[in-house]
């Protein structure tokens, strides 16, 4: 396990409910993990945590299996090692132009200039950002900004990278792009989590779920498994994608419509075809 | 003209890849020599600098002359008062050389002054050389590189910091304010005079609330970001100093010192 949670409470001081209560929630190496629910579910204040920007109130995080320390030095090395990249980029660029925003957190790492510019520059060749690079940040468009911090993050070489919504205000083609870029970040060995609302998006790429609610982790299993579960899911409000609304409504009708022939034997999609047809929209 | 559109010129101008450095002072030394100089010289480094950041760094006439004109609105404004002197008619006589043209108003003597003319004349040739000089200097160094420049000349960090904080977001802030703008006058919040204080009220309460806000978010990330109490980045920008231009500067100002010179000598 890369990250544990373990009874975690955490409460804000300026709201009634508690924002996490109990949460145990343990991360898998080497996994794509999705992290669904409501808004306010608790999804960013998780990542806030493990970033140890936040302190949990009652319980205990697990970083590699030894509990999290909160001197400077400690968070210093957790925070390269657990890479955040927070939903409004505009918050997360702090510099003036692309080039030395990416190479803030490098700086920050004390390393010598050499090499801080030999990683800035093959950062920026990496996320194709090579005709900005001197560009002031504010000329940006929101997808453009969205792939610097991502860059800003992945440029510190994280063992665990946290997405707060990444797909957020992204048309189709950046979202593609995004998708791209994080399965080349997987493929390196990058433990990815990433919190959204976009449940397609989720059964499609990621290979483990956590569903939040209230603060509390109600199910996690792999993306066939959980949204099997469709009453827990209807329950909670947050439906299944729609390839599974698809398959039980084709299912339905042909239950009621016994008297095809071919189907007489089954009254439904037999469960090899469906099986398959689910996996063809699994990202391979 | 918004400080962004500058920015975006400055950013695109054709000088870029000088040093900052070289035009700053080239910037600067143009400067005091129009603080020294009578006006020809200070005309002609109006025109000298005017064509640097039009022809050379290629900025848009069209930008350049408006941005120009503002200057010249400003002066044109003080004309009046520099020009345009009253007298009473039993003192006509002492002023009467400096009479340009004027006529009797009830027991007064209004009239255009020959000193007034004469000092309009410097304050305007002054005053368009050096805003030409530092129209120069914002419409073809992008602003991070004045702050690098300053860093390296020992400034104190900072007061440097405070200031790129500061040009990263203000450019927040004006767009936070434009959407709410936006948003109110889409809601017809700005009908009537008393909607009008009403809705710019509500819009200075929201943008304090959301700049909290956004004070707090900013400390998050810094600290995400592993921020340790100073403020650094690096770059890998590299520039290339053109003889041509060097040469083109220096022979200029040696020339504009000497012409200065001269009209001292002349003077006396």
């Amino acid at each position: 396990m890369l990250l544990e949670f373990e009874k975690v409470n955490y409460t804000y001081p300026t709201s009634p409910q508690p924002a996490l209560q109990s949460l145990t929630l343990r991360i898998p190496r080497g996994k794509r993990c999705a992290l669904l629910g409501h808004n306010g579910c608790g999804k960013t204040t998780l990542f806030l945590l493990a970033n140890g920007l936040y302190k949990p109130q009652g319980g205990a995080v697990h970083w590699q299996g030894s509990p999290m320390r909160y001197d400077r030095h400690s968070l210093m090395d957790l925070r390269q090692k657990v890479g955040l990249v927070f939903q409004d980029p505009e918050q997360q660029l702090v510099a003036s132009t692309v080039e030395e925003d990416i190479s803030y957190g490098l700086c920050n790492l004390g390393l010598p200039e050499p090499e801080v510019n030999q990683r800035v520059e093959k950062a920026i060749t990496t996320f194709n950002l090579s005709e900005l690079a001197a560009c002031p940040v504010h000329h940006l468009s929101l997808g453009q900004k969205k792939r610097v911090s991502l860059a800003d993050v992945m440029v510190l070489q994280p063992e665990l990278l946290l997405l707060d919504e990444p797909t957020a205000y992204l048309d189709q083609r950046h979202t593609r792009d995004l998708m791209t870029k994080l399965r080349q970040i997987h493929e390196m060995g990058t433990t990815i989590v990433m919190a959204t609302h976009d449940l397609d998006l989720a059964y499609c790429w990621a290979d483990w779920i956590f569903i939040l609610d209230h603060g509390t982790l109600v199910l996690e299993g792999t993306p066939q498994d959980v949204f099997a579960q469709r009453s827990l899911l209807e329950s909670l409000q947050l439906g299944v994608p729609l390839v599974f609304d698809v398959l039980d409504q084709v299912a339905e009708a042909l239950s009621k419509n016994s008297e095809q022939a071919e189907y007489q034997v089954t009254h439904s999609i037999p469960e090899q075809l469906r099986n398959r047809i689910l996996d063809v929209f699994r990202y391979s | 003209m918004s400080s962004l559109q500058i920015d975006t010129l400055a950013y695109g101008s054709r000088l870029r890849q000088l040093p900052p450095e070289h035009k700053l002072l080239f910037a600067i030394a143009l400067l005091l020599i129009t603080y020294a100089a009578q006006v020809p010289v200070q005309l002609a480094i109006a025109g000298w600098i005017s064509i640097w950041t039009m022809v050379y760094a290629g900025i848009p006439a069209s930008v350049y002359l408006r941005l120009l004109s503002i200057t010249i609105a400003f002066w044109l404004t003080s004309l009046p008062a520099l020009i345009v002197n009253g007298i009473d008619l039993s003192h006509l006589s002492s002023v009467q050389a400096d009479v340009w043209q004027g006529f009797t108003w009830g027991n007064y003597y209004v009239y255009l002054s020959y000193r007034g003319v004469q000092q309009a004349g410097e304050l305007g040739a002054r005053a368009i050389a050096s805003t030409a000089c530092l129209y120069f200097v914002i419409l073809t160094v992008p602003f991070t590189e004045i702050l690098s420049v300053l860093r390296r000349i020992g400034c104190p960090a900072l007061l440097i910091e405070l200031m790129m904080m500061m040009y990263r977001f203000i450019f927040v802030l004006l767009q936070t304010a434009n959407q709410l703008w936006t948003a109110q006058q889409s809601r017809g919040g700005y009908r009537t005079r008393k909607l009008w204080m009403k809705s710019l009220g509500l819009l200075i309460g929201q943008l304090l609330q959301r700049t909290l806000k956004n004070y707090r978010q900013i400390s998050l990330t810094l600290n995400s970001r592993g921020f340790t109490g100073d403020f650094r980045v690096c770059h890998s920008r590299q520039y290339q100093p053109s003889r041509r231009y060097s040469f083109e500067a220096l022979f200029g100002c040696t020339l504009l010192v000497m012409l200065t010179g001269w009209h001292y000598v002349v003077g006396i």
